[in-house]
Formats: C-alpha cells, sequence, structure tokens
C-alpha cells in the first residue's frame, strides 16, 4: 500500500528547487573535466606521510569538535597572514568541506537574524544549504558590469531595508571577480552604520593575483563577519572534505554544537593531511599562481581571438564566458566534444559557463567557438 | 554557560572538558572504543593516500563503497538494497542520523521516541523544527519499548517512530516479535521508521536484533542507518550510511549534498577495506565487550546497583536514584573526587536523573580501577561527605 506520509514529503522535497540545486562536484575527475571546484592536483609525499603517521600513532579516534588544536592555529596564522585579519584559534572551526562551511554559517549564523541577504548569482552550495530550511531570503542583484558580483547599491538596500546579514562571495565562485579594496571598505562601512553582519565566502582569495581584501579584516566591522573558504586550495585535499569557519567568539559556539549534532568532528586523517598541507601551500602557492596566471592570460587572448566574451576575472584558476542563447546549449555542445563546464544557469545566471583553468581548458574553447 | 544552565550534549562536552585536566582520569563516559582501527585498514588508507587521493566523491559515496554496504546489510541485516539508488554514505552515524530526521521530519510533525535514547535525536529534531513524543522505557522491563505504548502515543501529527536497537544508553535490543509488531503499527498509521542499527554487531546473550526493513512491508517505510565507528573502532574516519527506497533516497542524497558536499575519500577506502577485508577484529573486539560487560554487571552487583540487563551496545544503564542526589551532581562529584568520568542520565533525557551512564570501552585494568573509585564515590556519597 502506498504511503499517504511518504507522498506528501516527496512532494515537499520535490518542489524545493534551491535543495534540489546541481552541485559541481569536489575535485576535477580528468583533465577535460572543467566542471568541478578545483583541480586535480598532485598530493605531496609529505602529507601522506603525516597522515599515515597520525594514523599509526593511533590518531583513529574522535577528536575535539572544532578541531585539532594545531591545525586551527594554522588556520588562524595563516589568516592574519594573508588577510589580516585577527583570528585567534578560538575563532576557528574546521569543518567536513566548504559546503558544511556554508550550512553551518548559513544556517545557525542564520538563525539569529530574521532574513538573510544572498546574491542572485551565488554558489549553488549556498541555495542548496538554504534550501534545508526555510529562511527568509532577500535578494542581491548582480552588477551589470559582467562580474556577477552584488551591487553596493544592492547591498546597502538590502542592509536599509532591514535585513541585518548579507551572505557574499568575494571572489565569485562563478566569474572570480573579487570586491576591490575600496569596495570592501565600502561594504564595512555599511555592515557597521546598520549595525548588519556578513558570511564572507573567501575561498578563491588565493588564486589573485595580488591583495584579495578581506571582509574580515575590515577595520569598521571586525566583530560580525565570518570567513569561510578550503583548508587548503590546490594541495589535493579537495576530495578530503576540509574547510573552516572563521567566527567572531560569540558565533562560535552555536555553530560547535551544531557541528557536534550533524557530524561530532571532521575526519581525523583529514585533519593531520591538512596539518602538513598547510605548510606545502606556504610554499608553493606562489608558483602555482603564477602558473595559473600564465595559463589563464594565454586563455584569455585565446578567447578573444575567438570572439568568445569572458567576464569577471581576478581568481586565476577559473574563467568564466558569455554564452549566446543560454548556457545550456554551450554546456551541451561541450559534452558533445568531451568537456564538462560548470552550467552558469545552477548559479543564477543563464548566460554564463565556468570553466576550471587547466590543460584541457584550450582545446574546449576551441570546442566552444 | 553556567554549571546550573548547561544540560544535554553541553554538559557532556564540559564534563569531557574537565575529564581531560586529570592525568590519572579513568573515561567510562564517551563511546569512543580504546581499540585503535584494525591495522590493515590503516594500511588501505595509506594505499589510497597514494592512488585515490582525487577520486571523484559524488555526494552519495564512492560506487565501491556503496557496493560494500549494500553487500553488508545483505549478509548481516537481510536488507535487500540497490547499491546504486538505496545507498548514501555520510561522515558518521551522526550526520546519518541527522539527514534522516531532516528526510522525514518538517516544522510541527512528530517522532515517537522510546526514552531514553541517544540525545542527538533531540538536537537533530529540534532543529527541523518537530516534535518529540516520549515513550518512556524502565529498567525493570529492561527498558523495552512497549508496542502499546507506541500506540498510545500516535496523533495526527505522527510522521516517524524511532528505533534505536541495540540502544544507547539503555542497551536494550527490540525483540524480533516487536520488531514485527512496531512495523505493523508503523504501517497501519502510516509512519516512516527511523532505524539506528549502528550497535547491531554486539549483541549478548541469546538476544537477537532484527532489521525493520528486512521484513515484509517494512523496506518502503524505512530508512536504515549503520556506520564503522563502532564496530570497526573507526570513530575518528567519520563513515556511516543510510539504506532505504530509492524514492526517499533520492532526497536523502540532495540533503547530504546541501549539508556537507561528500565523505572525505580516504575513509571511503578505508571502509571498503574495513567491510570487505577480514572480519576477525571485530569478533576480537566484540569478545572483548562481551567480558568486560560481565565486568562491571558484577561490580555493579557488589555495589547493590540497579540496571536494565544490556542487552545490546556498548554501555549501562545503572539506577542511581539510592544516592538521593541528581545524576549531574553524581557525575560531577565522581570526576572530581574520584576522577572517573560517567554520563549523567539527566543529559539524555530530563526523566532521567536517577541514572549513571557507562562505558564498557576501556581496557579491563582501567575498569577495574574506575569501578573501584566509582564505589569509594559512591561510598562518600551515601556517607554524606
Ligand atoms: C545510537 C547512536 N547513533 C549514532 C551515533 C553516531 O556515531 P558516529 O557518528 O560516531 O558514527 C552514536 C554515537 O555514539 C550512537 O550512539
Amino acid at each position: 500500500m502506498s504511503s499517504q506520509n511518504k507522498l506528501g514529503l516527496l512532494k515537499r522535497h520535490e518542489a524545493n528547487g534551491d535543495l534540489n540545486r546541481p552541485l559541481p562536484g569536489p575535485m576535477m575527475r580528468h583533465a577535460a573535466d572543467l566542471a568541478a571546484d578545483e583541480a586535480i592536483s598532485p598530493l605531496d609525499e609529505r602529507v601522506i606521510a603525516a597522515a599515515s603517521e597520525a594514523m599509526e600513532a593511533g590518531q583513529t579516534h574522535y577528536v575535539d569538535v572544532p578541531g585539532i588544536g594545531p591545525l586551527r592555529e594554522k588556520i588562524a596564522a595563516y589568516l592574519n597572514e594573508s588577510t589580516g585579519s585577527a583570528c585567534q584559534a578560538g575563532n576557528i572551526i574546521v569543518t567536513a568541506g566548504q559546503q558544511e562551511s556554508r550550512f553551518l554559517t548559513i544556517q545557525k549564523i542564520g538563525e539569529l537574524y530574521e532574513s538573510i541577504a544572498v546574491p542572485d548569482v551565488v554558489h549553488p552550495g549556498a541555495r542548496k544549504a538554504l534550501g534545508v530550511r526555510q529562511r527568509q531570503i532577500v535578494s542581491l542583484p548582480a552588477d551589470a558590469e559582467g562580474r556577477y558580483l552584488p551591487t553596493l547599491a544592492g547591498l546597502a538596500a538590502a542592509v536599509r531595508g532591514g535585513c541585518r546579514l548579507l551572505y557574499l562571495e568575494s571572489p565569485s565562485r562563478l566569474t572570480g571577480a573579487a570586491y576591490s579594496a575600496a569596495e570592501v571598505a565600502e561594504i564595512g562601512k555599511i555592515l557597521s552604520d546598520n549595525n548588519a553582519a556578513a558570511i564572507w565566502d573567501q575561498g578563491l582569495a588565493p588564486w589573485v593575483d595580488g591583495a584579495c581584501s578581506s571582509l574580515a579584516a575590515q577595520e569598521s566591522a571586525p566583530a560580525r563577519v565570518a570567513a569561510i573558504g578550503e583548508t587548503w586550495p590546490g594541495q589535493g585535499l579537495a576530495s578530503w572534505f576540509i574547510a573552516y569557519i572563521a567566527a567572531p567568539e560569540d558565533w562560535a559556539p552555536t555553530m560547535q554544537s551544531q557541528k557536534q549534532i550533524m557530524a561530532i568532528c571532521t575526519a581525523t586523517a583529514s585533519q593531520y593531511a591538512a596539518l602538513e598541507a598547510g605548510d606545502l601551500f606556504a610554499e608553493a602557492r606562489e608558483r602555482q599562481l603564477a602558473q595559473l596566471k600564465r595559463q589563464r592570460d594565454a586563455l584569455l587572448d585565446q578567447a578573444r581571438s575567438r570572439q568568445l566574451e569572458v567576464c569577471g576575472g581576478g581568481a586565476s584558476n577559473i574563467i568564466a564566458l558569455k554564452t549566446v542563447g543560454g548556457a545550456d546549449g554551450a554546456v551541451d555542445r561541450l559534452r558533445r566534444a568531451g568537456y564538462e563546464a560548470a552550467d552558469g544557469a545552477h548559479f543564477g545566471a543563464a548566460n554564463v559557463i565556468r570553466l576550471s583553468v587547466g590543460s584541457g581548458t584550450e582545446a574546449a574553447l576551441e570546442a566552444l567557438s | 554557560m553556567s554549571k546550573k544552565q548547561d544540560q544535554g550534549t553541553n554538559l557532556l562536552y564540559r564534563l569531557i572538558g574537565e575529564a581531560r585536566t586529570y592525568d590519572d582520569v579513568i573515561v567510562m563516559g564517551r563511546g569512543d572504543p580504546d581499540f585503535d582501527t584494525p591495522a590493515h585498514i590503516v594500511a588501505a588508507a595509506k594505499e589510497a593516500m597514494i592512488h585515490h587521493h582525487a577520486d571523484h566523491a559524488p555526494p552519495e559515496g564512492l560506487p565501491a563503497l556503496r557496493e560494500a554496504i549494500a553487500e553488508r546489510v545483505k549478509r548481516v541485516n537481510n536488507i535487500d538494497v540497490d547499491p546504486a539508488t538505496e545507498v548514501v554514505v555520510t561522515n558518521g552515524g551522526q550526520e546519518a542520523l541527522f539527514l534522516m530526521v531532516l528526510a522525514v521530519i518538517a516544522p510541527g510533525d512528530e517522532m515517537i521516541v522510546p526514552e531514553p535514547n541517544y540525545n542527538t535525536y533531540a538536537d537533530s529534531l529540534a532543529f527541523a523544527g518537530g516534535v518529540k513524543v516520549e515513550v518512556q522505557t524502565w529498567p525493570n522491563d529492561a527498558f523495552r519499548a512497549d508496542p502499546d505504548l507506541v500506540r498510545a502515543a500516535i496523533s495526527e501529527r505522527s510522521r516517524a517512530l524511532l528505533l534505536v536497537s541495540p540502544n544507547n544508553p539503555a542497551a536494550s535490543v527490540i525483540s524480533p516479535a516487536d520488531t514485527a509488531e512496531l512495523l505493523d503499527i508503523a504501517s497501519e498509521n502510516d509512519l516512516m521508521i527511523l532505524s539506528d542499527e549502528i550497535y547491531d554487531l554486539f549483541v549478548y546473550d541469546d538476544f537477537v536484533h532484527t532489521s525493520p526493513a528486512a521484513l515484509p512491508g517494512g523496506k518502503e517505510r524505512t530508512l536504515t542507518l549503520n556506520a564503522l565507528s563502532k564496530a570497526y573502532s573507526m570513530t575518528g574516519w567519520r563513515l556511516g550510511w543510510i539504506v532505504g527506497p530509492a524514492d526517499l533516497m533520492a532526497r536523502v542524497a540532495e540533503l547530504k549534498a546541501a549539508i556537507s558536499g561528500g565523505a572525505s575519500v580516504i575513509s571511503q577506502h578505508a571502509g571498503i577495506a574495513a567491510l570487505t577485508g577480514p572480519q576477525e577484529p571485530v569478533e576480537m573486539m566484540a569478545e572483548a565487550y562481551r567480558k568486560r560487560r560481565r565486568l562491571v554487571l558484577d561490580a555493579l552487583d557488589a555495589m547493590g546497583m540497579k540496571y536494565g540487563l544490556p542487552q545490546g551496545g556498548q554501555f549501562v544503564f545503572a539506577d542511581i536514584g539510592f544516592t538521593g542526589l541528581d545524576s549531574a551532581e553524581v557525575a560531577q562529584r565522581m570526576l572530581t573526587e574520584q576522577h572517573v568520568l560517567a554520563y549523567p542520565g539527566s543529559a539524555f533525557s530530563k526523566d532521567r536523573k536517577d541514572y549513571l551512564r557507562m562505558t564498557f570501552l576501556q581496557p579491563e585494568d582501567q575498569l577495574i580501577e574506575g569501578l573501584e573509585r566509582m564505589k569509594t564515590a559512591m561510598g562518600s556519597i551515601m556517607a554524606g561527605q
């Protein structure tokens, strides 16, 4: 006999467009998979050695909910050095990947506010996290310059309209475009003038050449920003699911207890691997960034010569293109040629596709034009 | 948070924090087996770091792991599932539990929960906006969830029935006859069943564990949770699963993607090794728990303490009503005065202030020492000191 109860809950789920939005994979599967959030990176022997050593020494048990102490310290030190924030280990929660960071911040900080303002164009993971539990959502329109970042005017209007919590990405997870230092200062001012707060996804910031301002480091609004990002990008750990939340001290407990409720802690081996990868990241980032930038610059030339319209820019690990006749067609065309691209429609920009910068991107652009 | 205010999970974490400050502490609190993960599983994880660190990890889990899980639930639980559509891998049993609750409970929906029970269910229900309807169980009845009481608890808003067997903290195992009757009740009243079977490999004496999803008509309305944490001593790997009917599991997979995106590929490869490799380590650990359980029960008998006979799992839930004190206070005094940590019943249920939960997840010599210290603490409490 069919269950009305089950039918009812399936219907409810079916209707939840935010929850059912497709999510890009964490790491590219192969050179022609340009849709994932992160490129394939080799795993350094030192990471393998560190994680193995920890496991063999009996680090196979539960650890503290917010993460192992040394990793929290390392993340805090890294953020302070790279963004100018003033974090301590107590501000850091180690999460089981960037999606868990999104979920915990959106849901738990979200609980403290009546509504949350979310960019019209945002990583589908943010919409998915919002879809788990009904919230009042205020829309932040994207700029007309093709960066697909929310306009400051829209942002100010949302805050003045009474919405006190913003979810922002800089760089944009779709286009890689980041707010300038002046814009970040302006956002900080809007927040502090209106006693508002923000969740700030800065996961792509390491791939920006030059400074990439963090809202979490703004003097005008230091107390009310939770920053999130991967730990650490480009080190081959994407499929190990490990990321961070850096939050004001009074926000941390609510997220920690939710983390306990839904996961107890982050996988111990991933944490020891990340501890070692932090050092490698510091050593390798400049070189990786220079290489990505060179590759991306060449791709930009190629795109121009093929009359493809590039949008955004800033983060060197991705390239976003405007498509004629919607992203669907372009994604399908690429798929037929053997390439996967991230569909901008899932981010909220129907005429954009996102490609990872890698060895297969040049050929993908060729297939596209 | 002040000592007075904290309760439930927060209370437990405060006690764990204090326990850490004592060098000679004996921990009979947290459900974390003392055995390290078996060596062949650690070796498989190392191997995976070299060859599989970048494996594509879909939210629902690696296909090879889902196959191993499908094979395991067939072999152990007699549940038939299609690995492609009816298995979702999770970050431990804890995430599985959270997802199961989110999958079936909307704001205002009621879930029937035999009490006492694992406290995270109440936390997850609160997150989902659901309402917990309690059915009490007692030690003189070996903490049996009486089907008649379950029936009486059903209302128009009832959506799900939680069955944790073997239970944490009560250590009861739902009998095959009761499982069948509870499934009938669920079917008659159109309830979903959430079945937490994380301790299913630890069943004592002649008790028998039955999976409701294995019974006729059971699978369609049951989500079944399990994890590698307890059985393989893999608590730090964060690996568990849910199995259930394909239509509902598609929703569970969406929720899994929404809350954490996926599970570590290294843990997943370790999980494949655990499920498909030699099972002797599990047997060895189960045998150790059997012996330790006897040891604890003998010591409690000698102290004249009452408890529900642990039919399964890794705990004893003992009645300390004779002290006349709240269990939070007793646990606090045991910890501060004797450096032995047991969990107060009040952390599991507001109505269980008269109970202490003890684990037998420590080496025998430690258990003996811990029980001796507990006796001393009880002595000083009873002497009114
Ligand atoms: C009944 C029950 N379910 C689920 C869990 C979660 O276990 P884990 O997330 O470590 O697999 C526990 C842990 O103690 C438990 O006792």
